[in-house]
Formats: C-alpha cells, sequence, structure tokens
C-alpha cells in the first residue's frame, strides 16, 4: 500500500509539480482545493505526511502548522515545511523560531528549501516515509 | 548855633518819632499808653485810652512776667522777646526794649518801649528749623576744625550729643579724619562736593550715605561753615545692586541662549540680537542690523502680525533669510511687550531647525535604507518561487515526453507560460520600484486623490458586488504632496482590499470604505474592508518582503511601493487586521514632516 503525502502550496503551479514528482516516486498524493478546511482534507484522505508551504492565502502555512502540531488528532502525522524564505541552514531552527514566535512549538520533521531540488525532495520524503 | 543846627533839632523833636520802622510808646505808671509812634500803631492798632496789656496781648489784667513793672520797680532797662496780638488780631511776635524815662527826683513816671516786629524773621527761623530737624536725612554744620557745630534732630536721636565733637568721631568712630573729606574740599574750593560714606550701624550692618557739603558764608568767598547732608542710600544701593544682577543674569541668558533672541522697541529699532540669532542668521559681530535688515530676514508680514498682537505668534515651521538670501528653516515665536497699556516694543525668538531637519532626513533615509536591504531579502524569496514554477514546468514537460502523458506536456507547457509571463511582471514591478522616482509635491487636494481612485474602482467593485465608497465628513486643507505617488499608494491599498474582499469566506467581503480626514496634525487616508482579514504571520510579513497570498496574481510589490512613496513624504502605513474580520489600513502623513513646496509653487 503506498504512502499518502498532502501537498499545500498556495502557488498552483508548484504544488501541482510536487504531487507529479511524489507520484512519480511512487507516493499517492492528495492536495488542499480551494475554500477546502485542512482538517477536513486530513480526515478524508488520511495522509501519511504534509508537504506545508510556509505562505498561503488568507492564512499562512504557519498557522496550519500550529494548529496541526497543537491538535490531538493530528500532531503525530509528520511534517514538512518547504519554503523561499531561507535555506534550510539558516532556517532549523533560528528561523523557524524566529517566524513561530513560541518555544513550545516542536521543529518541522523536515525542511525543503525552494527552488525545490527534486530528487533531495522525494529522498526527505522517503526518509520520512520508510516502508 | 547854627539856623542848620536848630532846624535838625526841630526835625528830631517833630519828625525822628513818626519816621523811625520801631513802634514806639510811652507808658504812665498806671499802665495807660499815653503816646505812640504810627509805627507803633500800624503793629498794635488804636492805643488812646487803653492799656498797654490790653493794646500788646488782648489782655484784661497786668501781664504775669510784666518787664514794665520791673523796670518801674528798679529803674533798669530791659530786653525783652514777647508774644502778643496783632492788629489784625493774629499773634505777633516782637522784641521789646524796654527804657525808664527819669524825672529831676528820680521818680519814674513814664517808659519808653521800643518794639521790633520779628513775626516774619520768626516765621522762617521756624520753618528753617523744621527743615533742618525733619529733612530725611542727616543734616551738620560743621566748622573749619571738622567740629560739629549743629546737628539735626535726626543726628541727636541717633548719636546723642553732637555738638563739639569731630564730625569722623561721631559718625564713623574714627581718631583722624577721613582720607575722602568732601567737607574739607568745600572748605578749600567754597564748592558744592558729594561723596559715599560707609559706616557700620549699631547692630554692625553697613549703612551708605551719599554725603552733599555746601559752603555757609557770611562774607563773599569765605567759607565759615559747611553744611553737610548724609542721605542713607544703602536701600537704593541694594536696589541697584539686585537690578544689576537681574540685568546680568537676563544678559546672560540672552547671550547664551541656544535659540536667536531679537528686541525691537517701539520706534521699530532693533535693541537686541543675540549671538544665537547672529549665529543662524549669519549676521557677523559688529554688524549693526537695522529694523529694514530684520524686516528682510524674516517672513513677510511676519512682524505686521506680532505688532497687531496681543498674544504671541508661532510659525512652527518656517524660513528665515540671510542677508545673502540662504533660506534657513526655523520656528518663530513672535510676541508683543507690553507693560500694562504701554507698549514696550516686540521680540522674536528664532529656533534653528537645521540639525533637527538633518536629524529627519538622515532617519528617513536610514528608514529607507533598512527598507531596501529588506527588499532585497525579500527579492531572493521571489525569484525562488518563479524558479521553482519553471522548474516544475521543465519536470511536467521531460517527465510527460518521458512517459507519452500528453496532458502532463501540455501541463508543463502552460507552467512554463505562466511563469515567464509571471517573470516579466515581476520585473517591471521591480524596477518601477528600485528605480522609483524622486517624489516631486505639489499643493495637492487630498480627499480629490481618493476620490479619482474610488472612480478608478467603481465598475470592477460594483462588478463583484462590493460596496465601494469614499468619505470626507470634513475639510481636509490643501498639502504638499506627490499627486501620482499618492494616486498609487491608494490605487494598491483598494486593489488589495477588493482582493481580500473575493478572498473572504463565509460572511463579509462586501464593503471597502475609503475615507481621508485630518487627525493631530496630519492628513489621514483609511481603506477599511471586511473581507479575509489577516493572520499574525501574514501582518508581520507584510511590508518585510516581497510577500503575498495572491499566488501567481501578485508580485509583492504594491505595499512595498506604497510604504516606499508614504516614506518618502515622511509618513507612516499603520495596519489593523483581525483574521477573518477584515483589515484597516491607515496613510498618516504629518503635516510637519511634509517636504517643503519648491519656491517657485505657491503655497495654496
Amino acid at each position: 500500500m503506498p504512502k499518502k503525502v498532502m501537498v499545500i502550496d498556495d502557488e498552483p503551479d508548484i504544488q501541482m509539480y510536487l504531487m507529479a514528482a511524489l507520484e512519480d516516486g511512487g507516493y499517492q498524493t492528495c492536495s488542499l482545493e480551494p475554500g477546502a478546511s485542512v482538517e477536513s482534507v486530513i480526515d478524508a484522505e488520511r495522509p501519511d505526511l504534509i508537504v506545508l508551504d510556509i505562505m498561503m492565502p488568507r492564512r499562512s502555512g504557519i498557522s496550519i502548522y500550529k494548529r496541526l502540531r497543537t491538535s490531538e488528532a493530528y500532531r503525530h502525522i509528520p511534517i514538512m515545511l518547504i519554503s523561499g524564505m531561507s535555506s534550510a541552514k539558516d532556517f532549523m531552527p533560528e528561523g523557524f523560531r524566529a517566524l513561530v514566535q513560541d518555544d513550545s512549538m516542536p521543529l518541522p520533521d523536515a525542511f525543503v528549501e525552494k527552488p525545490v531540488k527534486i530528487s533531495s525532495f522525494i529522498e526527505a520524503v522517503g526518509a520520512l516515509l520508510p516502508d | 548855633m547854627t539856623s542848620q543846627a536848630t532846624n535838625l533839632d526841630a526835625w528830631i523833636r517833630e519828625r525822628l518819632f513818626a519816621a523811625v520802622p520801631v513802634g514806639i510808646a510811652i507808658i504812665d505808671d498806671a499802665y495807660d499808653v499815653v503816646y505812640a509812634n504810627p509805627a507803633f500803631e500800624r503793629m498794635f492798632g488804636g492805643w488812646k485810652g487803653r492799656k498797654c496789656y490790653d493794646v500788646y496781648k488782648d489782655r484784661d489784667t497786668i501781664c504775669p512776667k510784666c518787664q514794665g513793672g520791673a523796670t518801674f520797680r528798679d529803674g533798669q532797662p530791659r530786653v525783652s522777646e514777647e508774644v502778643g496780638r496783632a492788629r489784625d488780631g493774629r499773634v505777633a511776635r516782637y522784641i521789646k526794649h524796654t527804657f525808664p524815662i527819669v524825672d529831676d527826683e528820680g521818680n519814674i513816671p513814664f517808659l519808653v518801649e521800643m518794639s521790633t516786629d520779628t513775626t516774619d524773621i520768626e516765621w522762617l527761623r521756624r520753618e528753617h528749623q523744621a527743615l533742618f530737624d525733619q529733612v530725611p536725612c542727616n543734616v551738620s554744620l560743621i566748622d573749619k576744625d571738622l567740629r560739629i557745630v549743629r546737628a539735626n534732630q535726626r543726628i541727636l536721636d541717633k548719636f546723642g550729643d553732637a555738638e563739639g565733637r569731630y564730625c569722623y568721631e561721631i559718625f564713623k568712630g574714627l581718631d583722624e579724619k577721613c582720607e575722602e573729606c568732601p567737607a574739607q574740599r568745600t572748605f578749600t574750593d567754597g564748592q558744592v562736593h558729594t561723596g559715599h560714606s560707609l559706616v557700620h550701624s549699631r547692630d554692625g550692618r553697613p549703612v551708605h550715605f551719599q554725603v552733599t557739603t555746601a559752603p555757609l558764608s557770611l562774607a563773599d568767598g569765605q567759607t565759615e561753615l559747611v553744611m553737610e547732608m548724609a542721605v542713607d542710600v544703602t536701600k537704593t544701593l541694594q536696589l541697584e545692586d539686585d537690578l544689576r544682577i537681574a540685568h546680568a543674569f537676563l544678559e546672560k541668558l540672552v547671550s547664551t541662549s541656544k535659540d536667536g533672541i531679537v528686541a525691537i522697541d517701539e520706534s521699530g529699532d532693533v535693541t537686541v540680537f543675540n549671538p544665537a540669532a547672529r549665529e543662524i542668521l549669519a549676521v557677523v559681530n559688529g554688524r549693526q542690523v537695522s529694523a529694514s535688515d530684520l524686516a528682510e530676514m524674516l517672513p513677510p508680514g511676519f512682524l505686521a502680525q506680532v505688532r497687531s498682537g496681543p498674544g504671541h505668534v508661532l510659525l512652527p515651521d518656517t524660513t528665515v533669510t540671510t542677508l545673502e538670501g540662504v533660506p534657513i528653516p526655523v520656528r518663530l515665536v513672535g510676541v508683543r511687550l507690553d507693560d500694562g497699556e504701554r507698549v514696550l516694543g516686540h521680540a522674536v525668538s528664532i529656533q534653528d531647525l537645521r540639525a533637527r531637519k538633518q536629524l529627519e532626513k538622515e532617519k528617513l533615509d536610514a528608514e529607507r535604507l533598512a527598507a531596501v536591504g529588506q527588499t532585497v531579502a525579500g527579492l531572493a524569496h521571489g525569484v525562488k518561487n518563479l524558479i521553482t514554477g519553471l522548474e516544475g514546468g521543465m519536470y511536467m514537460l521531460n517527465t510527460g515526453l518521458k512517459k507519452g502523458n500528453s496532458q502532463r506536456i501540455k501541463q508543463g507547457w502552460e507552467m512554463l507560460d505562466r511563469n515567464i509571463a509571471r517573470i516579466s511582471v515581476f520585473v517591471k514591478d521591480f524596477l518601477s520600484f528600485s528605480k522609483g522616482r524622486r517624489i516631486t509635491v505639489a499643493p495637492t487636494d487630498p480627499p480629490g486623490i481618493a476620490t479619482e481612485v474610488v472612480e478608478l474602482y467603481a465598475t470592477r467593485a460594483q462588478e463583484l458586488g462590493i460596496e465601494l465608497t469614499h468619505e470626507a465628513p470634513h475639510p481636509v486643507p490643501s498639502a504638499p504632496l506627490d499627486r501620482e505617488g499618492l494616486h498609487e499608494c491608494l490605487t494598491n491599498l483598494v486593489g488589495n482590499a477588493i482582493d481580500a474582499c473575493q478572498m473572504s469566506e463565509g460572511e463579509g467581503g462586501t464593503h471597502v470604505r475609503v475615507r481621508t480626514f485630518e487627525h493631530d496634525g496630519a492628513v489621514v487616508f483609511e481603506v477599511e474592508d471586511d473581507g479575509c482579514g489577516m493572520d499574525y504571520e501574514v501582518k508581520r510579513k507584510v511590508f518585510t518582503t516581497f510577500f503575498t497570498t495572491k499566488g501567481l496574481g501578485g508580485t509583492g510589490l504594491g505595499l512595498l511601493t506604497t510604504r516606499k512613496i508614504v516614506q518618502e513624504h515622511g509618513g507612516r502605513i499603520e495596519l489593523e487586521s483581525e483574521h477573518g474580520e477584515g483589515t484597516t489600513f491607515r496613510i498618516v502623513l504629518p503635516r510637519d514632516r511634509l517636504p517643503a513646496l519648491p519656491d517657485s509653487v505657491p503655497a495654496a
């Protein structure tokens, strides 16, 4: 049974790109369509990993991140953050702490910098989803 | 005997009695006046058939100390000072000489009484005595040995019996005469002299006297005595000292003031022009500043406005001009100086704003630099998204070709197309932002700009079912603004507000209200929407990066450009937003930070 990855990115092109790459890597995918809530999609699709862009329309990725990490029902789902804002080296953990402004918030399970190098991305996903 | 001698004898007997200016009366031993000359009658009035005491003193009985009675008894002549009653009923003073007329048997049947009227002299004497004693200074008569001959009551009261003692001894407790002695000088040259004398009172306080000495002489050129008048000037000196200190204090205050201080007297002459004023207005030391110079340096009409008083005239941000024509930014306060009704003149305080303007400019520059830094940081993020989009397109195209998946090939092409188009928009926006143009201000009607922008979006708002309004409930005076720049700012904010309404979930998203008003000395534009609002992270990022929440629809440069233009105006952008509740952007432009109008543009 292939693992399922949920991709949440405000840019439809990037979302489509990442989903295509994940499918080529043997994963199932799902995404957050405009108007739908994150929780309803998770409940319906039950993803094994969430790939989350920090910048989002209406609410930023950080809000979604905080909500999932503080929820009993969803906190076990690993989350990979992606962003072009800073390099992976700068983001973990300083950039993340500065952005979140909440020391109790756990670090994401992985961080991938944009532009995404697809082989590293698939590798990182694989590391989070061992068979 | 010659006939001449006979005539003289007859004249003496018949006429001398009537001619002498002394009142002569003959009294018998019953005190009846038996004869009197015309001078007597002029003094005491009618005398025939009256007793002497009745005539002299208006009495019914013999006087208690009757001098005549004594002479009748002992035959001795007497001189007495008398107070009687004059013809007109007033008190008369006179000196009376009483002589007995002795007959051959040695009896005294008559007395001759000669009375000299001293009433006027006595009045004069008393006036002088009163003056001498009561004048508010120490007055003494001093002889050539510097001994006090007479002293007035003031001296007697203060120093006790002074007469016969040396003046330096009694006044100063010295053993020998003072070094500076005005009395001595008056004795030498017969002129009036003045001097200053410091003595110590009994309780040890220093007492200052202003001493004047005047010569008294009975014959020309021969000063017999000196009259010395000493006035206590301790209080006056103290007041003078206080006044001098107060004056010095003010002088110091004015001369060391950081602000320029200029005073003009009633006739318009410049009486004060302190060093700071010279510094600010570049007037070299020693150069006199005339009324017309001053009028040239101050803003036109300012002095006239101050003169029309009362109260002060404040120009918080104006310009004075040096005589060389260099404009200096200053804060001016003018005030009319008056003492009740009387106008004393006018004063102007000049605060140099060059340093403050420089600081403000540096602060603005620092803000601009910071914005540029943030812009560059944000640029990387924007470019990374574009690259990812391009890479995505390439990936879709390559994998589509490899798999023979025409759907994926199509998606790849479209993705490349979109991102390339986006790059050109991004580059165009970025160039316009980074190059920018210096703002140029002109007198502008603030509500007019807002009205134009609202009209620009009216059709689009209507199509989307959004009610877009502009309100300017109170008049907003004209301000020096870059019309085009603020038009762009409001276009960005109103455009964002309409987008936010579209992104709204559920209720709301139906109103965009623009308001223009004056608040706390600032021109304020407010754009409020009831759209999707922003959460904390979005608010934090909104001005700091190429941040967009509009996906492919935005480059993230609109708000940065808006902020840049607002900062160029010395203003700021305020943001209030609650996630889901809508957003209010406020452009606040404090008038005192707005750029100055170029000289060629007349103030509106």
